[in-house]
């Protein structure tokens, strides 16, 4: 029971950090129509930004966590202004936007593999290294602070998609973007919003996956993947669902990894998507059904 | 009399004319010639307008437009030709509806003797980029028809590639098969693997199945480079058997790599020919995105149609992966990376996603920058990028795009300086006159309404009042000109006087201009006289005149 409760714990760990990137992906889908596979860039540059920000400015870990989320702002705003802009009144956007977006993360690697070179850096623990013992179970600070800090983070932006006028717009773009529009919301003005948003949570995904794993130009490539996947399953669109996604496919990584096997997790994986994508084609939420088609 | 008041004297006066108007009050008379003058005169800054045929027409002659090559046993011509008019010369001419296979023969013709016109210095490695084109270009077709054909947004094109050639090497590396069974091998695990992939296809639509592959192909990564039976500790899995001779000299074997892939690339063709310009493609066409609903109320089943595509060319991306296997000797892991998909994404959307020529043109582009100019390092994935951002932003549909793009915008600009432009020479606009062919046409309006507005200005009293007096007969200048021009007009439309009971109920008509067709009743007031009737149609057509 225990040896599922930690490795439920660790699903939840990764879960976390992957959620933030599929609640991104969802979010920018649904209120620009754009899917954004670039994030995966997003990801190293705020890595990158924290890494510097540690060398040269401050160490303090709380810092260097801030200035990996606002890297990850100017990453998104970066994708924002090169990709979103020009093209979201384009004829065929979603595909060219999706293929532009391909383009910057290709750029962008290239750039960071020639300033940083290619090997791997590590940022600090910001958590710490005290423990905690719950039922028999040791539970480390950087998972809680992993835990804990995606949440916080989650229910910031919710409240704040909920409660302020810039929430309020993006959410009328979500629901109807002609509509929004005719009613005078700003759809580059909204762009750069959700942009810098979204690109906050890849950033604070970014500096919590590179504490325990390592941060390298392409490192970004896994979790965009896997955000997309959670998103893709939680229904594109729908914070609620890429939330519920996150917590199931981490009990999946946990339940794989203890009865079958770590190496046959992405297939269990992706059979379960597949499973919940030919029941509901879209996503476990599905709310959005057709309203970013027209 | 006023000081612009003429008086016209009857010149048949002194013999005594029946009903009067001896003498009546005219306008002055007027030149005709001055509206000539205003029209032609230069006012607005003059821009060039028609269009220069850069085309090449050969002659023609009437007796020969049916004599054509075919491609044997077709009927089908070798090019398609059209007989037309010069529309100066009226000469004819024969112009080629289609010139593509002509720049097909001559792309081909290139790649097929290649080997021997190369610079020799770096002969091995320019025709080792020719192979790795050939088979990548070949990918790239089967590609197209799943993404352009069948409209399935498909990112797992490389994965079925490089699942059908891991299973063959190991096939052949474990039971030693030969190498001419690689790719028939393949075929059926390409079949297999896209029946799997192509599953969620008939649920899920766009882009949800394009992110779904995206995760399947890298299920298929960690699949295959976690496991021991793929060599997951050499980086890719070797030892296949192949078709290639060791025993024979270095040249010969990079001949025989290159002009194996080169043969596979006129299979792709083949098959793309063969499955997007038959009947498959012709019902996909019917169906395009958003268009759905329409296809299949009339009839045409194209999901089945897409999932057939998409099966055939699953077929052909394991025949190649067989291919692949065979030609390399094995297959390395890269095949899978996220990073061949961006270039593979690269190669069609540079090209132009949907089109032969796009998929082949974008492959070349990209393989001569990735494997041949190797020495720009990682510069050179920088230039794909920006080259892939530059097509995203500029162009609609890569640089197969950029000539229809190009006449659209063309006529949009030519259409907003049309809206622009406030003088007008006649009833047509210039632009619209270049493109009318009997010009007559053109100069008649031009007439028209310079005439109707010389017109204008002789409509007065005078002549109404003239006119009321004496219907016909002999009349001033003034009012002859206006009534020759009533008379002169088309004969739709055109007033009548139709007699009810004779000389007590006229009406007027108007003719329909169409034979059988009965004129229509324009009024119901009736005229006791026929010269008042006569003067009624008058008015009506000044009427008609002045309001025009």
């Amino acid at each position: 029971m225990n040896d599922i409760f930690f490795l439920f714990l660790n699903g939840l760990t990764v879960a976390c950090i992957y959620g933030l990137v599929a609640v991104a992906v969802s979010i920018t889908w649904s209120a620009l129509g754009l899917l954004n596979l670039s994030y995966g860039f997003i990801f190293s540059f705020a890595g990158y930004g924290a890494w510097l920000a540690e060398r040269h400015l401050w160490g303090e870990p709380i810092f260097v966590l801030f200035m990996g989320i606002a890297a990850g702002i100017l990453g998104g705003v970066i994708v924002c202004l090169l990709i979103f802009i020009p093209v979201h009144d384009k004829p065929n956007f979603t595909l060219r936007g999706m293929i532009g977006t391909i383009a910057v993360s290709l750029i962008g690697g290239q750039v960071l593999l020639q300033f940083f070179g290619p090997k791997a850096k590590l940022l600090p623990e910001f958590f710490g290294y005290s423990k905690i013992k719950i039922l028999d179970v040791v539970i480390t600070a950087d998972k809680i602070g992993i835990i804990f800090s995606s949440i916080i983070m989650l229910t910031l932006v919710v409240k704040w998609m909920k409660s302020s006028r810039r929430g309020l717009e993006i959410r009328a773009m979500m629901m109807n973007p002609h509509a929004a529009a005719i009613v005078g919301i700003g759809v580059r003005k909204t762009g750069l919003y959700v942009m810098a948003v979204t690109g906050a949570m890849t950033g604070l995904s970014a500096v919590l996956l590179s504490q325990t794993y390592y941060l390298s130009p392409f490192s970004g490539l896994t979790p965009m993947i896997k955000g997309v996947s959670i998103a893709l399953m939680g229904g594109l669109g729908s914070v609620r669902g890429a939330v519920i996604a996150a917590i199931i496919l981490g009990f999946n990584e946990a339940l794989t990894t203890k009865f079958i096997g770590g190496r046959y997790v992405l297939m269990t994986q992706f059979l379960l998507i597949i499973i919940v994508l030919l029941i509901k084609p879209r996503g476990i939420a599905g709310i959005l059904d057709k309203a970013r088609e027209g | 009399m006023s000081k612009n008041k003429k008086t016209w004297k009857n010149p048949l006066a002194n013999w005594g004319v029946k009903g009067g108007n001896y003498e009546v009050s005219t306008p002055p008379y007027k030149d005709p010639h001055e509206v000539w003058k205003k029209t032609i005169s230069y006012k607005v800054p003059i821009t060039k307008i028609g269009r220069f045929h850069y085309e090449y027409k050969s002659s023609n002659h009437g007796n020969k437009i049916w004599n054509r090559l075919r491609w044997w046993p077709t009927r089908r011509t070798i090019l398609s030709t059209k007989g037309v008019y010069n529309r100066k010369s009226l000469k004819a001419e024969k112009i080629r509806r289609d010139k593509r296979p002509i720049f097909w023969f001559l792309g081909l013709l290139f790649l097929a003797i290649a080997p021997f016109i190369l610079p020799e210095g770096n002969k091995t490695s320019l025709l080792t980029a020719g192979g790795i084109f050939g088979i990548y270009a070949s990918i790239n077709l089967c590609w197209t028809l799943i993404i352009g054909t069948a409209g399935i947004f498909s990112l797992a094109t490389y994965a079925i590639v490089g699942i059908s050639g891991f299973f063959t090497c190991w096939l052949s590396i474990n039971l030693g098969l030969a190498w001419w069974t690689l790719p028939f091998i393949g075929m059926f695990i390409g079949l297999i693997f896209g029946i799997v992939i192509a599953l969620p296809a008939l649920r899920l639509d766009g882009f949800y199945y394009g992110l779904l592959t995206l995760g399947l192909n890298e299920l298929c990564r960690v699949f295959i480079t976690t496991s021991k039976a793929f060599g997951s500790a050499s980086g890719g899995l070797f030892g296949a058997d192949t078709f290639i001779n060791q025993d024979w000299t270095p040249l010969t074997q990079t001949y025989a790599s290159y002009y194996s892939a080169f043969f596979l690339l006129i299979a792709a063709l083949f098959l793309f020919r063969f499955i997007d310009g038959k009947r498959l493609g012709r019902i996909l066409k019917m169906a395009q995105e958003k268009k759905e609903s329409f296809a299949e109320a009339s009839g045409v089943d194209y999901k089945r149609a897409r999932v057939t595509v998409f099966l055939i060319s699953s077929i052909a991306l394991g025949f190649i992966g067989g291919f692949y296997a065979a030609y390399y000797r094995g297959v390395a892991f890269n095949l899978f990376d996220f990073h061949t998909v961006i270039m593979g994404l690269a190669m069609i959307t540079i090209g132009g996603i949907g089109r032969a020529e796009g998929a082949v043109v974008g492959t070349l582009i990209i393989v001569i920058l990735d494997r041949v100019l190797v020495e720009l390092g990682p510069m050179r994935y920088i230039i794909i990028g920006t080259l892939m951002m530059f097509t995203i932003l500029f162009l609609r549909n890569g640089l197969f795009g950029i000539r229809k793009q190009f006449k659209e915008w063309r006529d949009k600009k030519k259409n907003e300086a049309r809206s622009t432009r406030v003088e007008r020479g006649g009833e047509m606009l210039p632009e619209q006159s270049t493109e009318v062919d009997d010009k007559g046409e053109v100069y008649r309006k031009r007439f028209d309404k310079m005439q109707r507005e010389f017109l204008k200005t002789l409509i007065c009293e005078d002549i109404i009042n003239e006119h009321k007096n004496k219907p016909l007969g002999q009349h001033s200048e003034a009012l002859e000109r206006v009534l020759y021009y009533f008379r002169r007009a088309g004969m739709n439309d055109k007033y009548v006087v139709k007699c009810e009971e004779p000389f007590q109920k006229y009406k007027i008509m108007a003719l329909s201009g169409v034979r059988g067709r009965s004129p229509r009743l324009v009024e119901d007031k009736i005229y006791e006289t026929v010269n008042a009737a006569y003067h009624g149609l008058f008015l009506r057509r000044v009427q008609d005149l002045m309001e025009a």
